[in-house]
């Protein structure tokens, strides 16, 4: 597991990756309950979008390996490519569990009306494992860190939009309501307001079944191997 | 006048740089559409949605229209090609000025540009519209000296990077445009007097309503800015410039 341990090392080196894993969730967990919408505190309803930032700061380093020439070397080392991408992305999600549970609990201590943490949690974790998913599959596009994290950044400010993060998905007219099923932001909003609501389990199956074949789909698309 | 001549290539240079454009013209391009799509003929108060909205979007994003000037400082006078700059006969101090007022324009004119698609396709109420561009003006220069006070500030560009989102960001979220703020007198001495934000959509706002008194006192307190960060940015400047 050298890669594993290199890749959190690496990770927790980067002075902006500890603000963005440490600081911004702190003060996610402090931001108020609103009056009407959303349904959950500020913090956690926007928690999606800092989890497609942690995303794609995360799966840079894959980026950046490819910028430096490291794939290349990879080859001729004894290691497959298959064990360099599992334990680099079994390090991403250790990391995003780990902050997953921190702002649950941190909720819960704070005593913010999650409804259903548990439930929350795995709703979180589920969608982090997308976000770094769609960030695998969105940097195997790019050969520039900076180029891909920037206009990743345009990706997200439209996904929360339509995806139903930064307005009620019935305020979008008819053709994009419709459309917005095909951003995971938009299961995710579906997901919180089941954990608010609390309707038909199958529903919430559904909503973390789609948010993990998006995950599978990613995968697949993000794992061809590129040497740059 | 060698250094108004690199202004060419400085306008060339921000061209070809395919993200800035699209970060500063295609994002809130689409933003303004969708939210005018969205809002229709909403109204609040009396107010229409719209107008405030997409007013508030072209404002939101001249807070980071100081990358541009930054990042050109940055590749010219703090990497490796800062000995090919000094190595030429001009002014590097008045190339760095040229270089400055090219990042500042071209925020203006894509800020000039998308308040113009909001008036002749969404029907946007600005106001005047020639005051509307001062203010933006006067927002992009402000986001300039700032950015550049964060690169003349810090050791590390990466973290000056930061630092000029934590700038935009910070004064989007204190005006309370992604969610309210407390009713906290701090905070609102903040949106009063020092928020840029604030300062320009109050000053296009009374112009609109025929407040001109209001106006100018809006337009004066970010000119105050402007003047402030200005003398901060050159007195580090002259210590960090080759």
């Amino acid at each position: 597991m050298t890669i594993f341990t290199f890749a959190l090392k690496r990770i927790f080196k980067d002075k902006t990756n500890l603000i963005f894993l440490t600081l911004f969730p702190v003060a996610a967990i402090f931001l108020p309950e609103p009056e009407y919408w959303p349904l959950l505190p500020y913090g956690y309803h926007y928690f999606g979008v800092l989890i497609l930032f942690v995303g794609i700061r995360l799966t840079g380093l894959l980026v950046e390996d490819r910028q430096k020439g490291v794939v290349k070397r990879l080859a001729a080392a004894p290691v497959t490519h298959f064990q360099y991408l599992f334990q680099n992305l079994l390090a991403f999600s250790v990391i995003v569990i780990a902050q997953c549970i921190f702002m649950i609990a941190g909720g819960v201590i704070y005593d913010h009306e999650l409804h259903e943490p548990l439930l929350l949690l795995i709703l979180f974790i589920v969608f982090s494992f997308t976000a770094i998913a769609l960030s695998l599959a969105w940097n195997s596009l790019y050969r520039n860190k900076e180029t891909s994290f920037l206009v990743f950044m345009c990706v997200i400010i439209i996904m929360a939009l339509l995806g139903g993060i930064m307005m009620p998905i019935e305020m979008l007219p008819d053709v994009l309501e419709q459309l917005a099923v095909i951003f995971p932001t938009y299961w995710l909003a579906e997901g919180m307001e089941w954990v608010v609501m609390g309707e038909d389990t199958a529903d919430f199956l559904l909503i973390n079944g789609v948010l993990l074949l998006y995950t599978l789909l990613f995968l697949i698309i993000g794992s061809i191997r590129r040497m740059g | 006048m060698r250094e108004l001549y690199t202004m060419r290539f400085t306008a060339l240079r921000l061209i070809r740089a395919w993200v800035v454009l699209l970060l500063l013209f295609v994002v809130p391009f689409v933003l303004v559409t969708l939210l005018s799509i969205i809002m229709g003929d909403a109204e609040e108060g009396g107010l229409l949605l719209r107008n405030e909205i997409n007013v508030m979007m072209v404002l939101a994003f001249q807070l980071f229209g100081g990358s541009v000037a930054m990042n050109y400082i940055h590749q010219d006078f703090f990497t490796e090609r800062r000995y090919r700059i000094q190595s030429l006969p001009m002014n590097t101090t008045l190339y760095g000025f040229t270089t400055m007022l090219i990042g500042t324009l071209y925020s203006i004119i894509l800020g000039a540009l998308l308040a113009g698609y909001t008036v002749l396709v969404w029907n946007v109420d600005w106001g005047n519209i020639a005051w509307s561009i001062f203010i933006i003006a006067l927002m992009a220069t402000l986001s300039s000296i700032v950015c550049l006070i964060f690169t003349f500030s810090v050791k590390k560009f990466n973290i000056a990077e930061r630092l000029s989102e934590v700038y935009g960001v910070g004064a989007i979220l204190i005006a309370g445009l992604i969610f309210p703020m407390p009713d906290h007198a701090v905070i609102n001495w903040v949106n009063e007097y020092i928020n840029p934000i604030m300062l320009a959509y109050e000053a296009i706002d009374a112009y609109r309503n025929a407040n001109v008194g209001d106006a100018w006192m809006n337009a004066g307190l970010l000119g105050g800015l402007i003047v402030i960060t200005f003398v901060i940015m050159l007195l580090l400047g002259r210590r960090r410039m080759p």
